[in-house]
């Protein structure tokens, strides 16, 4: 029976191609857009699809995108194309003359729903593979039961797997839409939604008609809660991620303060400045490029990276010579007085760049998305998850494999006996403290592409930084790894019970608690070597 | 059963252990002191000395084994602060007091009252307060400095102040941390003048590195050796063991 | 005793203040506004501002001067004064709100609430919301002292986390269903006991309450300072763990400090609000707390006198500079952050005891557990 039905309207639709009879019906079909009234539209829009008209493609793209116009006067019915040219919607041929007044062809809710699957159909047989997916994936979504006969032609000629499982996806979301068909086949259709397993597959699953067998029903049922649990999954996974690209931005934010407050015991108030410089380096880098070298460009980001080290590294030097040192053993002097340069840094932003916003663009590697079975990652934070990683492991390697990584290890764990073993403590401390500052300073390249390039840029991340090293331990670039990365995922996690605030709040109460319990943080160094 | 040495000693520790990340400071150390007792400890570095007075002060706890004091009080359970009152004082390596204030002052918070807070900010000080601190000013040679800073004091007069300010505190156990380092001969002499006197009516535990002051104390020896007792008796017979010999003085 | 208590520099102060709760009532009310000696009531309103800042300090200079504890959360506690008043000013209002409605401020009608939240019980009694302004700063540095002081949180470290307690405060002081009137905080004030809060000898007595205060936290401050409690402090402050092994239960010293400290920084929020008109959930800022350290730097702490004088000047300053060179300020504060540090470490007083008393002493602390253990 479903054979004979698909036979018969292969031959009519064979038959159909190129009949000049139907060619007239056709021009009614367009004049029928002139009519000013949303069923004339539906009507003309069903009699242009069904035409099979080689201009039928043309009008419906020009409907769905509001490019479609009719004279009042004339009653002619008009394309205009994207250079503005105003062509015959019938012929396809260029007017010499526009028309006066032109008046748009409306669309209400229900119109744009048909016509989009009327852009479906009339695509699914597109030379273009992409076009095909996309015209299967509209049919899919729309569930338009008309659509039958095309996706099932499409689907016999369809060569590309891709696009072959989007027209088998699209056919089983059809029947189990449509009144009569058998038992059997709407089964095989559940079974095929459900491992496609979308919001999509869920929705149409979860929605079936009144009239379907209750066996379908039942397999759609079980479908539907085993799509949920995998949704949820997912959802957990993505909730995974989402955390993960946060902490990595804490990482890159506390780990150059972790270097600092671990190696010297000093708090420096002023690392998120640090942060800041290397977001405005990374502002000027590609204000620089696109007035001077466009080619480069697309590269800034890169240029930014060493540029934000060495600038906020510097600066950071500075500061150790001038101030710092002369405070060494007052920490809370310390404190202090790098508070006292982190306003006179950021006041001087602020009268150089001003008070607002500066715009750093996104380069071209850096936006857009995959998708990675049911997580979507977008470029930007990958790359900023991948650069906080590759500033760890350079870390990591600097520290363990480097004269200087041995030296400032001395320091951090005995600082007297490696002194006494010859080790220039001053020199390590200045070292130290320009390294912490310049890897500051490279997160400040990676903030600017996710946050407001302003002068109280590194403002937001300090209290979060510190709390990172609190909670991971001092003196141990693990323990601010995982501390970030815990305190990452616990945000994305917490949010969506409590809001995103609420989530902040909770997580500062626990790490105050956190510290009554560990006042050394989850990897303090122990024994007698802190003691002293 | 009654175990004697428990019951009748001042201190007692029974195989007592402690580990700082898997290294052990102190393995199943046992000691017991007499009322009225004063002990010397000796022992190479890193034998436990200084973790056994953390021990005993309730600034580590240590993971395994009893710390008695007066044969009743478990010291393992208390803080510091606590341990304090029961009567123990500590001297540190380093002369510790508050170096911004007088040294008058410093002997007036470590004289034996009450500890708290509500006693030190509406209590009256009891009359004989003044004469208490004037006898230990005595002791300890720094009545003229009285209303010094301790800061400003020489290192040898910080090192008396601090045992002046144990007197103070006149605790049942003094537990005293290399108190002769940096001293000149003749402050080290007078030093151990100054404990023997102590330890008169108190009971005394001294860590020392110094042997001529040891010799000088003539009292009971104890040599540690990682974190365990290694030898025990008069000085004379544990340097002639040739354990201890092997391990600390030297052939 | 008394003598004890006011030394030279209280003394001076004690008299200061006293002098200038009666003088400025009668130079703004009674000397006509024709007058070169006149003094506007917005002046009146910025020295009681400057007053209230000075009380802010000598209670941070309790904690931070005599014991070491260096908070950077002491705005939260001056906050929450100043919230406690802010409620009792907003129920003054009544029904004379934009919105008519004689229980509920204007934020909780806009926000379709409908009954008055607990914690705005009571707040129509003046003396409840003054005990409220010393008693919930007073709880929260209660709660949060036993918290940390029992785990031995000290240096860096608390103030770090006292940092963060006032950015939690912030951010949930900012959130709407707080009930404290969200981003906007309270403002709109009518009348205080009765009397027309923009009235200028409402103004007056105002001002004439916070020098009268500053004297009481002067007073108390002596008082705790020159008491054996406050050689304890002291102590604790230069050694802390040589205090401990004295058998001084150093935990419940810096609680009663640092709750009392609160409680007084309270007050001093509770007058600041009526005399500013607004309290918003920015008073609650990590900045504003950091500034109110410096106030004591300057004038020298561990001196109580200093504080106040540190905070009065900074102030002032403040004002002068953000008049004349508002884009200058912070580069001005900065920089009085670094200068201090580095060449004025105790202050303006500490530097004139220095002058006099030849052989300075080391101002650090001796004992290692002061400072924070990190590098060994």
């Amino acid at each position: 029976m479903i054979l004979l039905q698909r036979f018969l309207l292969v031959c009519a639709l064979l038959f159909s191609i190129g009949s000049l009879a139907r060619a007239d019906d056709f021009a009614d079909a367009v004049s029928g857009f002139s009519a000013d009234s949303f069923s004339a539209t539906e009507k003309a829009l069903d009699g242009v699809v069904q035409s099979n008209n080689a201009r039928a493609a043309a009008i419906v793209e020009a409907l769905q995108k509001e490019r479609l116009f009719y004279a009042p006067a004339t009653k002619q019915v008009v394309v205009k194309d994207a250079s503005g040219a105003v062509l015959d919607a019938a012929t396809g041929a260029k007017l010499a003359e526009a028309p006066t007044e032109l008046k748009s062809v409306r669309l209400n809710n229900r119109l744009r729903r048909a016509v989009e699957a009327a852009s479906g159909q009339m695509t699914l047989l597109s030379a273009d593979t992409q076009k095909r997916i996309a015209a299967a994936q509209a049919v899919y979504k729309a569930r338009d039961v008309a659509a039958l006969a095309n996706v099932e032609t499409a689907l016999n000629k369809e060569t590309d797997p891709v696009a072959k499982s989007a027209l088998s996806d699209a056919r089983a979301a059809i029947l189990l839409a449509k009144p009569g068909v058998s038992e059997a086949d709407q089964l095989s259709a559940v079974t095929q939604l459900r491992a496609r397993g979308d919001q999509e597959a869920r929705a149409i699953l979860s929605s079936l008609p009144d009239a379907t067998p209750p066996a379908v029903k039942a397999s759609a049922q079980s479908a539907v809660a085993a799509i949920d649990s995998r949704l949820a999954f997912w959802s957990n996974l993505q909730n995974v991620w989402y955390g993960l690209s946060l902490g990595s931005v804490l990482l890159l934010a506390a780990i150059g303060l972790a270097i600092t407050f671990g190696v010297m015991g000093v708090i420096n108030m002023a690392h998120g400045e640090m942060v800041m410089l290397g977001a405005y380096t990374t502002f000027v880098v590609q204000e620089y490029a696109r007035a001077k070298a466009p080619a480069l460009l697309d590269y800034s980001l890169l240029i930014a990276v060493p540029l934000a080290f060495l600038v906020a590294g510097a600066v950071g030097v500075l500061i150790e010579r001038t101030i710092i040192r002369f405070l060494y053993g007052r920490p809370l002097e310390t404190l202090l007085a790098t508070f006292g340069v982190s306003l006179i840094l950021q006041q001087a932003v602020r009268t150089i760049f001003g008070a607002n916003n500066r715009e750093v663009s996104a380069p071209p590697f850096m936006s857009g998305s995959f998708h990675l079975g049911g997580l979507e990652i977008t470029y930007g934070r990958m790359w900023i998850v991948l650069f906080a990683l590759a500033v760890f492991v350079g870390l990591q390697i600097l520290l363990r494999f480097t004269p200087f990584g041995l030296r400032m290890r001395a320091v951090t764990q005995n600082r007297r006996m490696a002194s006494s073993m010859g080790v220039d403590t001053n020199r390590i401390d200045a070292l130290a403290f320009g390294l912490g500052s310049g890897i500051a300073g490279m997160a400040g390249v990676a903030l600017s592409q996710i946050d407001n390039v302003s002068p109280n840029l590194g403002q937001s991340y300090i209290i979060d930084s510190f709390m990172v090293v609190v909670f991971g331990g001092v003196g141990n670039l693990w323990g601010t790894l995982l501390g970030a990365m815990t305190l990452g995922v616990a945000n994305k996690f917490l949010e969506p019970f409590i809001g995103a605030v609420l989530g902040k709040i909770a997580l500062l109460v626990f790490i105050i608690l956190f510290i009554q319990k560990r006042p050394r943080g989850l990897f303090a160094l122990k024994g007698r070597a802190v003691e002293a | 059963m009654e175990n004697l040495a428990l019951t009748q000693s001042l201190l007692y520790l029974d195989g007592v252990a402690v580990s700082f990340d898997g290294y052990k400071a102190l393995r199943g150390l046992s000691l017991t002191l007499a009322p009225g007792e004063m002990r010397a400890i000796i022992g190479p570095n890193g034998a436990g000395k200084t973790t056994m007075m953390d021990v005993i002060t309730g600034k580590t706890r240590p993971d395994e084994g009893v710390v008695l004091f007066g044969g009743t009080e478990d010291l393992t359970q208390l803080d510091e602060a606590a341990i304090a009152q029961l009567g123990v004082g500590r001297k540190f390596q380093k002369p510790t007091m508050f170096e911004s204030q007088s040294v008058e002052d410093n002997i007036l918070l470590a004289l034996k009252a009450p500890r708290e807070a509500r006693a030190t900010l509406f209590g009256k000080p009891a009359p004989d307060t003044r004469e208490r601190i004037d006898r230990i000013l005595e002791t300890i040679k720094l009545t003229a400095h009285r209303k010094r800073m301790a800061a400003d004091l020489s290192h040898g007069q910080k090192q008396w102040l601090e045992i002046g300010m144990l007197l103070a505190q006149d605790p049942k156990l003094l537990l005293v941390d290399e108190p002769v380092a940096g001293m000149t001969d003749a402050e080290t002499m007078q030093t151990a003048d100054l404990l023997r006197e102590i330890a008169r009516d108190h009971s005394v535990v001294v860590v020392e590195h110094d042997m001529d002051f040891v010799r000088k104390l003539g009292v009971k020896v104890t040599v540690l050796h990682e974190g365990a007792v290694l030898a025990e008796g008069p000085l004379d017979q544990v340097s002639a063991d040739p354990r201890v010999i092997e391990v600390y003085l030297g052939r | 005793m008394l003598q004890t208590l006011l030394d030279k520099r209280t003394l001076i102060a004690v008299l200061l203040c006293a002098v200038a709760a009666v003088a400025v009532p009668i130079l703004s009310l009674v000397v006509p506004p024709s007058s070169p000696l006149h003094m506007p009531p917005y002046v009146v309103a910025l020295i009681g501002k400057y007053l209230c800042y000075a009380i802010l300090a000598v209670a941070l200079d309790l904690v931070w001067g005599y014991c070491g504890i260096l908070s950077l959360g002491h705005g939260a506690f001056f906050a929450l004064g100043g919230y406690a008043m802010g409620m009792y000013l907003m129920r003054q209002i009544g029904a004379r709100g934009v919105y008519g409605n004689p229980l509920l401020p204007d934020f909780m009608v806009f926000l379709n609430w409908k009954a008055l939240p607990v914690a705005w019980w009571g707040f129509q009694s003046f003396p409840y919301a003054a005990l409220m302004a010393m008693l919930a700063p007073g709880a929260l540095a209660f709660a949060f002292g036993w918290l940390a002081f029992r785990s031995r949180v000290t240096g860096v470290y608390l103030s770090i986390i006292t940092q963060a307690m006032t950015y939690a405060l912030m951010l949930a002081f900012f959130r709407n269903d707080m009930g404290f009137g969200g981003n906007n905080g309270l403002t709109d004030f009518k009348d205080i006991l009765g009397f027309n809060i923009q009235s200028d000898a409402t103004r007056a007595a105002l001002f004439s309450a916070s020098a009268i205060v500053l004297i009481l936290a002067l007073l108390v401050g002596r008082f705790l300072v020159t008491s054996k409690f406050g050689k304890v402090l002291i102590a604790i402050r230069d050694a802390e763990s040589r205090a401990r092994f004295l058998g001084y239960r150093v935990e419940y010293y810096k609680l009663a400090v640092f709750t009392v400290s609160a409680m007084l920084a309270g007050v001093a929020g509770a007058l600041y609000v009526p005399q500013v008109g607004i309290i918003n959930p920015g008073e609650f800022a990590p900045a504003n707390s950091i500034e109110a350290v410096i106030w004591v730097a300057v004038g020298g702490r561990g001196t109580l006198v200093g504080a106040a004088l540190g905070a009065v000047l900074v102030n002032f300053g403040k004002t002068v500079f953000t008049g004349a060179l508002p884009e200058y300020w912070l580069f001005a504060l900065g920089l009085l952050f670094v200068l201090v540090t580095l060449f004025l470490p105790k202050g303006i007083l500490g530097a004139l005891d220095s002058l006099k008393r030849k052989p300075a002493p080391p101002i650090e602390p001796a004992d290692a557990d002061v400072a924070p253990k990190i590098a060994g």
